[in-house]
Order: C-alpha cells, then structure tokens, then sequence
C-alpha cells in the first residue's frame, strides 16, 4: 500500500498480523487448540489430553501473547478493566482456567472419582469455554473491521477450537492414551461439515455487514488471502479430512496412517483459519469518497 | 467543565501539511509517526472530479472505542474530552490501535530510530526525548495539545483563542482552516460554526461520538 491510499482505499489491519503480530496469530491459534483439547479431553475423560491442552494454553498461547506486548513486564495490568475490555476478561478466564485447571488435573491423578474432582472439572472445563471463544468476541468488538464484526466470530471460534481438540486427542489416543478413537472420529465428522457450513455462513453473511465485509470477503475468495482459504481451510482443513473420515466410516475401520494424514490437515487449517481472517481483516476508507 | 473539540473548515485547508508538521515538531515525534495526517482522495470521473482533502486527527470519541478496549485503563478520557493514554500503564498490546475506526492511533515500536540513519540523534531529537519523552513499546497518538491547554489554563488563558493555549496545528494552520473551542458552549466559535454551517463528524455510524467537526459549505 503507497503513503497516499492509507484509508484512502480499503486498508487491511497489519498490527495482528504483520512483523510482530504474526505472535498474536499464533497465540490465538494455539488458544483455540489448548482450550479445544482440554475441552474434549475432559469429555473423553483423557487426563494426557487435558493435561497437554492445559500446557498449550499456558506455554504457547501465553508465551506468544507475552512475547506480543510491547511491555511484557507490565502484563498483570491486563486484568484490571474487565468492565469493558474483553482482552482483560480475556486474560482473566486464562487464569482461573490455568488455576482451576491444575487443581483439576490434581484431583484426576491423585483423587480420581472424587466430587471435588468433578467440581474442579465443571469449573475448567467453563474456564477452557471461555478461553476458547473470548478472542472471537474481542475480535467482533472492532466494528471499524466488518469481517470481524459479526455475532458468528465467537461461535466459529469455540466449533472450530473443538474440532481441532478432537484431531489433537486423537493424536493423544493415538500414542498411547487410553481413549475411543472412534467416537472422537465419528463426532469430528459431524462437526466437520458443520464447520464447513459455519465457515460458509459466516463468509455469506460478511459480505451484508457493509462494502469493507464484502471488501474483506472479495480478498478471501480471490484476492491475496484466497489460497490461504481455498487450499489451508477449505482443502486441508475440511476436505480432506472429510475424505478420510468418510472412507474410514465405509471401510470399518480406522487406519492409523490416514487418521495421522487427517490430524495433521486439520492442524494446518486451524493454523490457516485464523490467519485468513486475521489478514483480510480491513478498515473502509476513511474519507467518505462517493465508491464507499 | 469545557468540552474540547475542533472544526476544520474544508473549503479553507489547501493541503499544505502545515498541521501535520506543526504537530510533529511540536511533540517531537519520532521517524514515521504521525499524531495528524492529510487523507487526499478523489471522487467522481473525468471532467467532473473532485478531490477530497481531509485533515485527520484523533478525534477524543465520547464513546471512544479505544477507552473501552483498553485492557490497563492506559487510555482514559478527561472530564474536558481529551482522550489521553498513560505510557507508564500501557502494555502495548494493540488493541486500541485494532479497535480505533478511524486509525488514528499507532504503536511506537523502536526508539532507536534516527532521522538521518546512522548519523546519530540531531539536537533536536534529543532535546525531545528530554522534553517529551515517548516510551517505545506503547501506542501514542494526538492529545489536543493537553499540556499547551492545562498550562494555558492555570495561566488564566482561553483555549482556541490565545495562542498558547491552543493545540499547534491550529495554530500553523496557515488557511486558518481549524478552529479549536469549547462544545458546551453554544456561544463558542466551534459551536457556531457546527450549527450555523452544519458540521458532521467522521463516520458517525461507528458510533463514537468524535469531538473533531469538518464543514464543507
């Protein structure tokens, strides 16, 4: 973009997503992941799944958020204007879900069967929920992004975060964990094409949210974002693990060489999701020139 | 208590950037940060073209979106408008730069950079980080020329009228295209001119409620 069409043009916002902000992507991704694991993990009731998705939020979602800010040092002032700021309600469900997590993952291994561990699962597993969907409503509180300005940003990030949970148990179960591959297998399918149906809307109804949304959308199908979408989501992300899932479905069986092909698809289009949206997210002009 | 807010006159700013470099001078700013811009765009086809210059600021939103996103309370808005941000309680994290509509805002990323590479910081960078210093890893942005309006003030001076008191590009402008008042007085020259030449505001479905004004006729 030259000097003189900042704003002048459609804009795309470059703070989460250029240079440094590549940190915020992945720290989103990997919150997704974390929290979508535990989730699943709890539901599975796989104590390596949760404890692994409880490390994931911890390490890598906030590593990359703290490696993000500009002041690292000062990060605990995040949590002091939840009133209005869902990065700080934000950073505050990560918190009471690394806390009530661990006491959680305590209870599992040491008192399992417990009614605290019970108790401490239904509080994690409240706290994972919340740290799964706030980033799409702190992303759907910018109403000068239309893309992002939708109601359906926060579903798509909680459905798609446990889709990924279910290929990353999985992987859990794959390598040991004792855990019923199939049933994850069979529910990741329904919620496959349920994403793809989400993705779809979600899109659709982008394009009605103002001339930046269909500006945004244009970007996505066949402009500079397309092949993250068409060939990261729509192929890697639901296709092909949707081939996978339906040819194990008719075959009977699950083959462990395909199940890992279909893990990994759906590891790159979570990667792929959130760095499409991310980077066609863009501002209308600001001037109010007669195209706009 | 005075409401702050500016009117800039369309029909009188010929584009020179006087407002932009006033204000870079005056707050000392760093290389490739801006607190005011001149947006130039076009409308309409040949023969019956307009361009469309226009002058753009933080606009001190009363419904800033950037005071809500905050996640420290850096960004607050004073009683008399001005939208201000605290460097020692700024994180850096950017949301307000994301959430702000108007991309009024930006991150200060690197203090080092000079102006000339490699030759070192002139006097005059040095002097402003003594002066005004920025603290590299927070957003900044346009502040009305707080500290010109709270001295001015104690000095028993009226903002928008005696010069001290009034924020630098209003005072460089050389089209006298801005004009710097108090909202809540409908007998002030800001009011005036929003009433009696129907001044609008940027964008006003974002629903910030900016404080900036721009007439066009």
């Amino acid at each position: 973009m030259k000097p003189y069409e900042w704003m002048v043009s459609y804009t795309p916002q470059t703070e989460w997503i250029e240079r440094r902000g590549i940190l915020m992507w992945l720290a989103e991704v990997f919150g997704g992941l974390g929290a979508g694991l535990y989730l699943v993990a709890l539901y599975f009731n796989s104590l390596w799944g949760m404890l692994i998705g409880w490390l994931i939020v911890i390490v890598l979602k906030g590593g990359f958020h703290l490696a993000y800010l500009g002041k690292p040092l000062r990060f605990w002032r995040i949590i002091l204007k939840p009133q209005t700021s869902w990065m700080a309600r934000g950073f505050i469900f990560m918190l009471l879900f690394i806390g009530f997590g661990a006491i959680q993952l305590i209870f599992s291994y040491w008192l399992p069967g417990t009614t605290g561990e019970v108790v401490f699962m239904v509080i994690a597993g409240i706290m994972a929920f919340l740290v799964a969907i706030y980033t799409g409503f702190v992303m759907n509180y910018v109403n000068g992004i239309q893309l992002w300005n939708s109601a359906l940003l926060p579903l798509l990030f909680i459905l798609t975060g446990v889709l990924d949970g279910l290929a990353l148990v999985m992987a859990v179960g794959m390598l040991g964990g004792n855990f019923d591959i199939v049933a994850a297998e069979a529910a990741s399918r329904v919620l496959l094409i349920t994403a793809a149906a989400l993705i779809a809307i979600y899109l659709w109804s982008a394009t009605y949210m103002g001339p930046a949304g269909r500006q945004s959308v244009m970007k996505l199908i066949r402009g500079s974002v397309a092949p993250i979408l068409w060939i990261g989501v729509v192929f890697f992300g639901i296709i092909l693990p949707v081939v996978i899932s339906l040819s194990t479905y008719f075959a009977g069986e699950v083959s462990a060489s395909l199940l890992i092909i279909a893990i990994i698809s759906e590891m790159i289009g979570a990667f792929s999701l959130k760095y499409a949206i991310l980077k066609a997210g863009t501002y209308g002009p600001l001037i109010p020139v007669s195209a706009y | 208590m005075a409401r702050w807010g500016m009117v800039i006159d369309l029909k009188r700013c010929i584009g020179c950037y006087g407002c932009m470099l006033a204000c870079k001078q005056e707050h000392f700013l760093p290389p490739g940060i801006f607190w005011g811009r001149l947006v130039i765009g076009e409308t309409g086809k040949y023969p019956a073209v307009t361009k469309q210059m226009y002058p753009v600021l933080c606009n001190h939103c009363e419904e800033a979106a950037c005071v809500k996103v905050c996640p420290t309370g850096a960004t607050t808005r004073r009683e008399d408008g001005i939208v201000i941000i605290d460097y020692d309680k700024c994180v850096g994290c950017r949301y307000c730069v994301i959430a702000c509509p108007y991309q009024q805002r930006t991150f200060y990323a690197d203090g080092s950079k000079e102006y000339f590479p490699g030759q070192g910081f002139t006097e005059l960078e040095t002097i402003g980080r003594e002066l005004y210093p920025l603290q590299p890893g927070t957003v900044v942005k346009c502040n009305f020329c707080a500290e010109r309006i709270d001295e001015g003030l104690k000095e028993g001076l009226e903002p928008g009228i005696d010069r001290e008191a009034t924020p630098a590009c209003v005072n460089a402008c050389p089209a006298k295209a801005r004009t710097f008042g108090d909202l809540d007085d409908p007998n002030s020259e800001v009011s005036k001119l929003i009433r009696d030449r129907k001044g609008y505001q940027l964008h006003p479905e974002f629903g910030t409620e900016p404080s900036v004004y721009y007439i066009i006729r």
